[in-house]
């Protein structure tokens, strides 16, 4: 597979490691009253989507940065990737 | 100056040396080098240099830098092994990081076309569209390096320095099946 | 020797080999199998199932019979066919898959058993008794089955691996890739043309003549003209064996398997091609029509009798037949007239089918004769039947694309009703475009037009404009084909030569209820042997279609897996083998160890000293209990360089860390270490080091040597992905620094010497302090005062090119201190002596609070792991950590062992906990333990068992303490 690196173009995935589900971007607040469960849905439940992804990707053997790529697990096709921390910064 | 004597990431006192074919393969254990990183808002130091974005290397007087990551950079200082350069470059807005022993760079020198071919066996880049100015980390024999292009006659391959023993191998070895003759 | 004229063989160089022990003679040119036929050799093998003889039936890599061992000694290699070896000189080839003699072979009783192996046969048979399976009946299979052997001598060859890049590949170099390799190349886009052959031309090098000029000047004019494209890469004896993801091919290049000593090569490369596109223009096979013994050697495809002829200059037999049901097959009956090779029939079943110069007979083959080759052929027509005296009998029952590589991402192949046949279907791999008779086209006239046109339309794709080069007029004939899957009748006919299936079996299944492909495939193994049914599947789909009545295309197609052809495993590795199998680390004081005797262990991808014997020790605990105690009463030296060290900067630095430590980090003052410990976000413990701040925004955080990578991705994980508001930077520098530990009473003495005039009193560098400072005359150096063994012990850095010097300098000037090398055994026995944690305590089962550090789960701050580490189950586990101590000191300690109480019974229920670590113990005087006990701080000087059941083994073991060193903790505070 090609990962499109938004800096550094087509990447072929062996230097990537894979992590999964881009929701873990959306670590919950700690100090919420019901913080328990809601770090518990985000720690064990995941989509799994048959279809469009949007997963994590860590450019290990590259420039370490995360991305988040979205692919559709049926056909592998890679829709686009963009930095973390800007789809974090553009969120927050 | 301190009475220890360093080695030379492959255990030498002196770097090794090979000529192979048309290919001549160099340990250059003189090379200092420092990783630098921008703090949140600052604007990048006069180094003599404008530092180069993505994929890029760029040669100044006595430095050169290739980037590394976003706001991040590895600054080589050809001969400055000696120096204290985390010392050296220490600034404001700057993390500056003391690397020059934590790799070990392999200069690689001989015609671009044999060189190309090298790249091809090395590391999973467009060889032919890897042209001076180019750097990269990438995948190679299950570790990782920085591959720098750094003329058309000149490649350095920089990796972790523990592991100095296993590039060296690998480039002998790839040098040395590019000059069988067919 | 039966060689015609002609040919594109080098009559002037004459080979040698040997085939079974014989001595033979070849050309330049030849591959085995042209050269065995030209020696009138038609038994090359045995097949798999019944034994049957068996001759070559193809001429390329569709050969299902003519499977040999090459070469000897480690060289050996089974299952090579002979119809791609390369002839060489001194080449040594052996026929495979028998017991005895090719010519006589015991397991041909096989043959005769026949009706007890017919399709599903080992699923019915082999069940019962259950007892027999693994000693009778799978000992027996495999030795009778299976093909060529194995050396069980390691592979002395040499391979490698490379990447290759380019704007288009194109996938065989015949008529259609040629065109569309020109195409591509003179439009200046980068190329790269692969074909498996030694010789580009593909089809074209088989016609006698298939353009308006030769077409070997046609080809050669091309090759001259590409040899000046420095934009084309021609690469011959490659094969493209699968499709990737996004453009990505895997190719294995023959390197010197065609030369008798690859001398300094390597014999094979593995190339992964990055395309942008591709062109599959891999021609098309020609299949079999199943007929009653059709596999009796001198049985072949007619295409393939027709290649021997034209490019090889070979017949079979002086006298041969040709059974037909398309114009293809009285093609060959020509080719083989014009060289004098005698036509004793054209049998075919189209009406009025006939051709100049030669017998032809409407009507169908319906048996063979002949016991290791064939003699004779029945031929049935209008009822009546005749044997007609042939040596070879060529058969054409159309041609099959190739297009496995466009079905290998589930593309599913469409039917060609003209051509009844599948062609590439949609759904195939993106970007692949296919040429040439994967696309349907099935003259050279239309395949040469059919690449060109492909390559332009590729480069369009890419915004690169490409003019369609002149080609020469050639051959456009159409095959006028009348579909014929089988011959009916009573006898074995072979549809699947390779896996021994039959029309029959086909039956069977069919009777059985395996209709759909999958099922057929599985329950009669067609398609499923090393040639994936090139010249079989269709046919045996095409047969079950008959029988349920159903089209070929809603019967089902089969899809195909990589690789194309077999690849070798060897070339897959890529040459990373023996010490070179992954990257070897050496530690910075890796030289000076050596030259102590040090043993090396690996622990990951380094290799770390484990312990340096002395003379006169003769086991390795003699050592390590030396080194243990030599620390404990004077000063040990070991390398913990390994450890992984992340420099962390910037001005949230310790917001950061406070944030990923689950204890404080930002209350830690300029020049002092702590402890940290780091939790996983499900509130498991994860990992622990040392954090030392050494300036107000940085700090150097150590992990564990095994979690090094994974933490400092994580680290990534959270500056990125959950903080990018932090102001906070990472970069890894564990291999910057060499660090030592210099550990017991005397450290400090020693240190004393090295560090240049710097205060190590215990007012000015107390425990855990941290400093830069200069040593030995001035080197940069970092110290640490930090102790995982219990006794008065740092760490010092220095960059590591002088780590080497400084342990050679420590050892020699602390001589009077009693300092000693150590490993890391002793590490271990230390910091188990301690009760210090390491990987074996942090298994990932293990929380803050089994280890007694669930006060350092900070609750006034948040941090990765805190929430869920406040969970009801966690909150709840009473297991914690404890020592364990025989109470019989000569009685061992076995890491592994659970915990019962005495006298209970030992299952799951019972089960108190487990031993995590053991060692014997020099302070103690006995093998100690740690390990997780129920309710273990409540069973302090209880007894308790520990079972081993692997080697049956009861011990009773004291609960104790787990820090059986100075659990006062006073000897690193002195």
């Amino acid at each position: 597979m090609l990962i499109p690196h938004p800096l550094l173009g087509l990447r072929d995935a062996e230097e990537f490691t894979y992590l999964g589900d881009a929701s873990l971007l959306d670590r919950p607040d700690p100090h919420a009253p019901d913080a328990a469960q809601q770090f518990y849905e985000y720690q064990h439940l995941r989509d799994n989507p048959a279809g469009i992804h949007r997963e994590l990707w860590f450019h290990e053997q590259g420039d370490r940065s995360w991305l988040i790529v979205t692919r559709n697990t049926l056909t592998h096709e890679i829709l686009g990737a963009e930095l973390a921390r800007d789809a974090k910064g553009a969120k927050a | 100056m301190t009475e220890l004597k360093p080695i030379c990431a492959l255990g030498g006192a002196e770097p090794a040396s090979r000529r192979i074919g048309a290919l001549s393969l160099r340990e250059d254990a003189g090379l200092g080098l420092a990783s630098l990183a921008l703090r949140a808002g600052a604007p990048a130091p006069a180094l003599g240099l404008v530092l180069p974005g993505p994929g890029g290397w760029a040669e100044g007087a006595g430095l050169a830098a290739f980037w590394t990551g976003a706001g991040q950079w590895m600054l080589e200082f050809p001969g400055g092994a000696g120096r204290d350069l985390a010392a050296e470059l220490a600034g404001p807005g700057l993390s500056v990081t003391e690397q020059t022993d934590g790799f070990t760079a392999f200069e690689i020198q001989g015609p671009a076309a044999e060189l190309v071919a090298l790249l091809e066996k090395l590391v999973n880049v467009d060889a032919r569209r890897f042209g001076p100015g180019s750097a990269t980390r990438t995948g190679f024999h299950h570790m990782s390096v920085f591959v720098i292009r750094r003329a058309p006659d000149r490649l350095a391959v920089l990796g972790m320095r523990s592991a100095a023993g296993t590039i060296w191998h690998a480039l002998v070895e790839a040098a040395e099946r590019q000059e069988v003759p067919a | 020797m039966t060689r015609l004229s002609g040919g594109l063989i080098d009559r002037s160089r004459s080979l040698t080999f040997t085939f079974d022990g014989k001595t033979y003679q070849g050309h330049a040119g030849d591959t085995l199998a042209s050269a065995l036929l030209a020696n009138d050799v038609r038994l090359m093998g045995r097949s798999f199932k019944y034994h049957r003889p068996r001759g070559v039936i193809a001429s390329g890599s569709e050969e299902p019979n003519a499977l040999v061992e090459l070469r000897g000694g480690a060289w050996q290699e089974p299952n090579t066919r002979a119809t791609v070896a390369e002839l060489f000189d001194g080449l040594a080839a052996r026929s495979q898959n028998k017991v005895g003699s090719l010519g006589f072979d015991l397991l041909a009783v096989n043959d005769l058993l026949s009706p007890f192996f017919s399709a599903g046969f080992y699923y019915k048979t082999f069940m019962w008794p259950r007892a027999f399976w693994e000693k009778l009946y799978e000992p027996a299979i495999r030795r009778a089955a299976g093909l060529g052997s194995l050396t069980h001598e390691p592979d002395p060859d040499a391979y490698d691996a490379g990447f290759l890049h380019c704007d288009l590949l194109v996938i065989g170099g015949g008529a259609a890739g040629l065109t569309a390799a020109l195409t591509a190349a003179r439009a200046g886009a980068q190329v790269i043309l692969a074909d498996e052959d030694f010789r580009l031309g593909g089809r074209l090098l088989a016609e006698s003549a298939p353009l308006d000029r030769p077409a070997t000047d046609w080809i050669a004019g091309i090759e001259a003209e590409f040899a000046g494209l420095p934009n084309l890469r021609v690469m011959r004896r490659t094969t493209v064996w699968g499709a990737f993801d996004h453009g990505i091919y895997g190719a294995v290049e023959r390197v010197s398997d065609h030369l008798a000593s690859p001398g300094k090569r390597v014999r094979q490369t593995l190339w992964r091609i990055t395309t942008k596109r591709a062109i599959l223009a891999s021609g098309a096979t020609e299949r079999h029509i199943p007929f009653a013994d059709n596999d009796r050697p001198g049985v072949m495809l007619s295409g393939a009798m027709r290649a021997y002829a034209n490019r090889w200059a070979v017949s079979p037999a002086k006298r041969v037949a040709i059974f037909t049901n398309n114009d293809d097959g009285h093609r060959t009956a020509r080719d083989l007239l014009a060289k004098g090779v005698e036509i004793a029939a054209v049998i075919d079943p189209r009406p009025a089918a006939s051709g100049a110069g030669y017998r032809t007979i409407q009507g169908h083959v319906t048996g063979t004769k002949g016991r290791l080759g064939l003699s004779r052929i029945e031929v049935t027509a209008n009822g009546r039947s005749e044997w007609i005296d042939c040596g070879a009998l060529g058969v054409s029952g159309g041609w099959n694309p190739n297009i496995q590589i466009a079905s290998h991402h589930r593309g599913r192949p469409v039917w060609h009703d003209g051509l009844q046949a599948f062609v590439a279907g949609p759904g195939g791999p993106v970007g692949l475009i296919p040429a040439g008779a994967t696309s349907g086209q099935s003259s050279t006239a239309q395949a040469l037009v059919s690449g060109a046109k492909a390559a332009q339309a590729a480069l369009a794709d890419l915004g690169i404009t490409a003019t369609l080069p002149d080609l020469p007029q050639a051959e456009d004939q159409a095959l006028n084909l009348k579909p014929l899957w089988h011959v009916p009748g009573k006898s074995r006919a072979w549809v699947d030569f390779q896996n021994d299936v039959t029309v029959k079996d086909i039956k069977l299944a069919y009777q059985e209820n395996m209709r759909p492909v999958e099922h057929l495939k599985r329950w009669t193994t067609l398609g499923m042997a090393t040639d994936q049914g090139k010249t079989s599947n269709v046919t045996g789909l095409a047969v079950m279609a008959e029988l349920t009545g159903q089209s070929i295309q809603s019967t089902g197609t089969t899809i195909f897996r990589p690789p194309y052809t077999p690849v070798a495993l060897s070339v897959l590795g890529g040459g990373d083998t023996g010490t070179h199998f992954r990257p070897r680390r050496l530690t910075p004081t890796h030289d000076w160890a050596s030259r102590q005797g040090a043993v090396f262990v690996e622990v990951g991808q380094w290799m770390r000293a484990q312990y340096f014997p002395r003379a006169g020790e003769t086991t390795w605990r003699q050592t390590v209990d030396r080194e243990v105690l030599a620390t404990r009463t004077g000063v040990g030296i070991c390398d913990v360089t390994t450890l992984g060290k992340i420099d962390v900067q910037g001005a949230d630095a310790g917001e950061f860390l406070d944030r990923v430590y689950c204890n404080a980090m930002k209350s830690l003052k300029v020049g002092m270490v702590r402890y940290g410990l780091m939790l996983r976000e499900d509130g498991f413990a994860w990992d622990d080091g040392t954090c030392a701040r050494l300036a107000e925004t940085q700090y150097v955080v150590t992990t564990t040597t095994a979690n090094a990578g994974t933490i400092y991705r994580h680290l990534e994980f959270c500056r990125q992905c959950l903080w990018p508001e932090l102001d906070v930077q990472l970069i890894s520098t564990t291999d910057a620094w060499a660090q030592l530990s210099v550990a017991g009473p005397n450290a400090r003495k020693l240190l004393q010497r090295v560090v240049d005039g710097f205060d190590l009193s215990n007012e000015s560098f107390p425990f855990m302090a941290c400093a830069n400072l200069t040593v030995c005359g001035g080197l940069r150096a970092r110290l640490f005062r930090i102790s995982f063994s219990g006794e008065l012990a740092y760490e010092i850095a220095v960059p590591a090119r002088y780590g080497n010097a400084l342990i050679e300098r420590l050892i020699d000037i602390g001589a009077d201190l009693g300092a000693t090398p150590y490993g890391t055994e002793t590490l271990g026995v230390l910091r188990i002596e301690k009760g210090h944690a390491a990987g074996n305590e942090l298994n990932g089962q293990t929380t803050a609070q089994m280890l007694g550090m669930g006060r350092m789960v900070s609750t006034k701050k948040d941090s990765i792991g805190a929430v869920l580490s406040r969970r009801e189950g966690l909150v709840a586990e009473r297991r914690v950590l404890v020592g364990l101590q025989p109470v019989d000191a000569s009685q061992p300690v076995v890491a592994g062992s659970h915990l019962f109480a005495e006298g209970a019974a030992q299952d799951t229920a019972s089960d108190q906990g487990w031993i995590t670590s053991a060692c014997y113990s020099p302070h103690v005087g006995s093998a100690i333990g740690l390990g997780y006990l129920d309710n273990g701080d409540a069973q302090l000087g209880e007894q308790i068992v520990a079972a081993n059941p692997l080697q049956a083994q009861q011990v009773v073991l004291r609960v104790v303490s787990p820090h059986f060193v100075d659990p006062e903790g006073g000897r690193v505070r002195d």
